[in-house]
């Protein structure tokens, strides 16, 4: 008994170091800024890397994607400010950055289906949410006067039309955030794309990094990739899906 | 007479080597001369053979020039200038070699006295001509301050030049507290800048003057050069003359060269004239007293001026107005003039713009036409104005060229422009003002339509821009879409659970509205549990009275339901009715009259007979039970 209780207290007082020794995102964030302003970009990308680690938020994958700009990682950046977006997709400096970047590294965008467009209009898991409530006011404007034996009104009828309307209306744009899940960036300069998953496979193509692609399948260490131009197979560190779903 | 004889056939067919040899014999020639033919390039056969090449034009002229002699022995020559100074006086310790500048390994510092202050000053070379060929002279000028007086002498050096050992002479220096009078007057370049707290890419008038130069100047010496780091020299703006001016009292001409400096950088810069002079003395100059000063030994010297100091300043950021192209000091604008005020969509016309200001007016970039959709501009004058000179002092003038793309434009768009004031120290709007136009409505040509498309395309899409910094976190959530996320579906059941649950008692409470009987009958079972559990308890605490009233009252609550009745009205008939007649009526009666006696008897009745009835009791209980 002696034993356990010493192991619950030991336990409890290494959460407690762990805890006070651990910094928040927030002093991670305001730690890559200083280390950005003075041009320390390597500190500037651990500390912004770590903060979007505890807590993925819109400005601080912008400042990730600006540091790995200046550190010349062109394909890093992308996925920075694509996620950046994911999340905020308001962000008016994020998708000004990866217009730049994709002008200067002569990238060309992702090629969206419209309902994918329609996807990018809000922040993406904000459609699961309009969907789920829209139908769930829907299902209670129906059923709750009835219940609770209200007398009928027309607000009522306006009410399910309008949540059923919604939920119609955001069925594409919840597909449109589930296939994009699937888009991801080529990480490394100059990657090549094999012709099977193999190291020793045939190149069908190099692909320059940032270049958007859309996860196919997987096989062990290699993922199958399709780009605008051609499909293959390429390792799986050397791509990276904007919801790090791998 | 038979003149060609007709081959013999036969004969031909018994030798193969007649008729058929001898055509191939032909044709094997021709075809061989016909390959050489086609092989053989039209020129090489043109050409005759006789006449040979033209030798290159470039290596002519290179040929031509006079050989550079570099293949004397080379030769130092070191010495004071002047020889003999006060303590705290410059003097300018000169090296002089007839090397090439670039291969003379010469020394960073320079092993001196410990009373002599030395610091690096001009270096450079001239290669005039001599005789047939050039001589190259190298000059290294070191800037020594003597700090007491007395006599100080660098001693002789060794430096590679041309790959092998020099050996530069020693040198000696006089530091005395009155020098005695010069025989003429030491040759000073100076140089004059008319200000010296300036802007970055602020251009400044300078001068470097010579006094007392007459017949140290030939055509053939370079002009005076500027030295030093974050400045640039406009060679166009050179001018030299020569001038009689007053020194000392004494009238003498003075040698002048003005150019044009621009400072490229910010902070403290450190700018000197340098110049090669000839030497006005060939001989020994034997000065009275007791020092033999010997003439330099070389026909050219490199003479430097004091260094001058400029405190340049960057633009500043702030207050820039659009339209800035570098322009820095006081200019002003003429009224724009228009080729035409009338003309048809897709007409190009001229707009000339005259910028009058100071010398630097010369320098102007002509600002950027703006992109607008209704227009197509052309800058003519992309890097500076054409500069003019008027009878009312320099002017430039820019051209643009412009091509209204549609007819319901009715002036010019305006052309942003600015310029820096220094002595302000702000910008000063100039824009190009708009000028009214008239256009009238035509076709337009097919490439113009292409440029209206364009041109409506490029307004849209901005130049995008890098950002700044994010000045906060932002919008937080997470990067893995919802749906996916195990919890997401558990929480969109919970309407579905309490819609379910609504539902489900909605029916519930309307069936029982439908069936009364059965709630009546559930809760007469569970009355009936309660009083068994009150009968069985007193049973067991041996109390009679309480066993009867629970009894009692079980089989009133267990009957009520099968009459429109509250339990309390009902007697033992009604229970007897429920029972029918093969029910236990003696143990309802006596549980039913125990009871009542207890209850409305004046006298005392003794009810712990009844606990033997228990069993008895606990069928009929049962029995009734089984009828709700």
């Amino acid at each position: 008994m002696r034993l356990v209780l010493l192991f619950l207290g030991l336990w409890t007082l290494d959460i407690k170091l762990w805890t006070l020794s651990a910094a928040s995102p927030a002093e991670l964030f305001h730690d890559g800024v200083t280390a950005f302003r003075a041009n320390d970009y390597s500190d500037a990308i651990k500390a912004f890397r770590q903060s979007a680690n505890l807590q993925p938020a819109a400005g601080t994958l912008q400042d990730l994607g600006l540091a790995e700009w200046h550190r010349g990682h062109a394909g890093t950046a992308i996925l920075s400010w694509e996620q950046s977006l994911w999340l905020d997709p308001f962000n008016t400096a994020a998708r000004g950055n990866l217009r730049y970047a994709r002008k200067i590294a002569q990238l060309e965008a992702t090629d969206l289906t419209w309902y994918e467009v329609v996807s990018t209009w809000l922040p993406a898991n904000w459609w699961a949410w309009i969907a789920g409530i829209s139908f769930w006011v829907a299902v209670g404007m129906v059923l709750l006067p009835g219940i609770f034996r209200l007398p009928k009104a027309s607000w009522h009828q306006a009410v399910a039309a309008l949540g059923l309307t919604i939920f119609l209306l955001s069925i594409p744009a919840h597909i449109g955030v589930h296939t994009r899940a699937r888009i991801g960036f080529v990480q490394q300069k100059d990657t090549p794309l094999r012709l099977t998953p193999t190291k020793e496979a045939e190149f069908v193509t190099r692909l320059a990094a940032g270049e958007p692609a859309r996860l196919e399948r997987q096989h062990g260490q290699f993922l199958l990739i399709r780009t605008s131009r051609s499909v293959g197979w390429v390792e799986r560190e050397q791509f990276t899906l904007i919801c790090r779903q791998l | 007479m038979q003149l060609f004889e007709a081959p013999n056939l036969k004969e031909a067919s018994k030798n193969p080597i007649g008729v058929w040899n001898l055509e191939f014999l032909w044709s094997l020639v021709l075809g061989a001369w016909c390959f050489f033919g086609a092989a053989l390039p039209p020129t090489a056969l043109a050409q005759p053979a006789s006449i040979p090449p033209q030798q290159d034009p470039l290596m002519s002229l290179m040929l031509s020039q006079p050989k550079i002699e570099i293949t004397t022995n080379v030769t130092a020559a070191a010495y004071f200038d002047p020889p003999i100074v006060r303590p705290g006086e410059q003097a300018i310790y000169r090296v002089t070699f007839n090397a090439l500048e670039q291969t003379i390994d010469w020394p960073k510092k320079i092993n001196a006295p410990a009373e002599l202050q030395t610091e690096p000053g001009a270096h450079g070379q001239i290669i005039p001509m001599l005789g047939n060929v050039q001589m190259p002279f190298t000059t290294f000028n070191t800037r020594v301050r003597a700090s007491s007086v007395g006599d100080f002498t660098i001693p002789e050096f060794k430096l590679q030049a041309y790959g092998s050992e020099v050996t530069v002479p020693p040198a000696q220096l006089k530091v005395v507290s009155n020098p005695p009078s010069q025989p003429f007057p030491v040759l000073r370049l100076a140089i004059e800048i008319s200000e010296t707290n300036l802007f970055v890419g602020q251009p400044i008038r300078v001068r470097a003057t010579l006094p007392g130069s007459a017949g140290v100047f030939s055509q053939g010496l370079p002009p005076v050069q500027f030295t030093g780091q974050g400045i640039l020299v406009d060679q166009a703006a050179n001018s030299q003359m020569v001038t009689v001016t007053s020194h000392d009292g004494m009238n003498m001409p003075t040698y002048t060269f003005q150019t044009v400096l621009t400072p490229v950088d910010a902070g403290s810069l450190t700018v000197f004239a340098q110049c090669f002079t000839g030497n006005r003395f060939s001989g020994n100059l034997v000065i009275p007293g007791p020092v033999t000063i010997p003439a330099p030994p070389t026909p050219f010297t490199l003479l430097e001026s004091e260094p001058v100091t400029l405190n340049v300043q960057p633009l500043p950021k702030e207050g820039e107005l659009p339209g800035f192209t570098g322009g820095i000091g006081s200019f002003s604008l003429e009224t724009p003039k228009l080729g035409t005020n009338e003309l048809v969509v897709g007409e190009p016309v001229k707009l000339a713009v005259v910028v009058r200001g100071d010398a630097n007016v010369a320098r102007l970039v002509s600002p950027p036409p703006p992109r607008v959709r209704e227009w197509q501009i052309l800058d003519s004058t992309p890097a500076g104005g054409i500069t003019q000179n008027t009878p009312t002092g320099i002017v430039s003038v820019f051209q643009y060229t412009l091509v209204p793309l549609t007819d319901e434009v009715h002036e010019t768009p305006a052309i942003p422009f600015s310029y820096f004031d220094p002595s302000h120290s702000n910008y000063v709007d100039l824009t190009i003002p708009a000028v009214p136009i008239t256009v009238h409505s035509g076709e337009i040509p097919a490439d113009f339509a292409t440029l209206v498309k364009t041109n409506a395309s490029v307004h849209e899409d901005e130049e995008p821009v890098l950002s700044g910094l994010a000045p906060s976190p932002g919008w937080t959530g997470t990067l893995i879409p919802l749906q996916t996320s195990a919890w997401f579906p558990v929480v969109q059941l919970i309407p579905a659970g309490a819609f379910i649950g609504l539902w489900s008692w909605d029916r519930r409470r309307r069936y029982f509205e439908q069936h009364p009987e059965v709630l009546l009958r559930r809760r007469a079972r569970r009355a009936l549990h309660r009083e068994r559990r009150a009968a069985r308890r007193a049973a067991r605490a041996g109390d009679a009275s309480r066993f009867a009233s629970a009894a009692v009252s079980a089989m009133r609550v267990a009957c009520a339901p099968h009459f429109p009745a509250e339990a309390k009205a009902l007697v033992g008939s009604d229970v007897l009715r429920v029972l029918g007649p093969n029910g236990d009526g003696e143990v309802v009666r006596r549980f039913f009259n125990t009871n009542d006696a207890s209850r409305f008897a004046i006298g005392t009745v003794d009810p712990s007979g009844l606990l033997r009835l228990q069993p008895q009791l606990e069928k009929v209980l049962q029995k009734l039970e089984s009828r709700l």
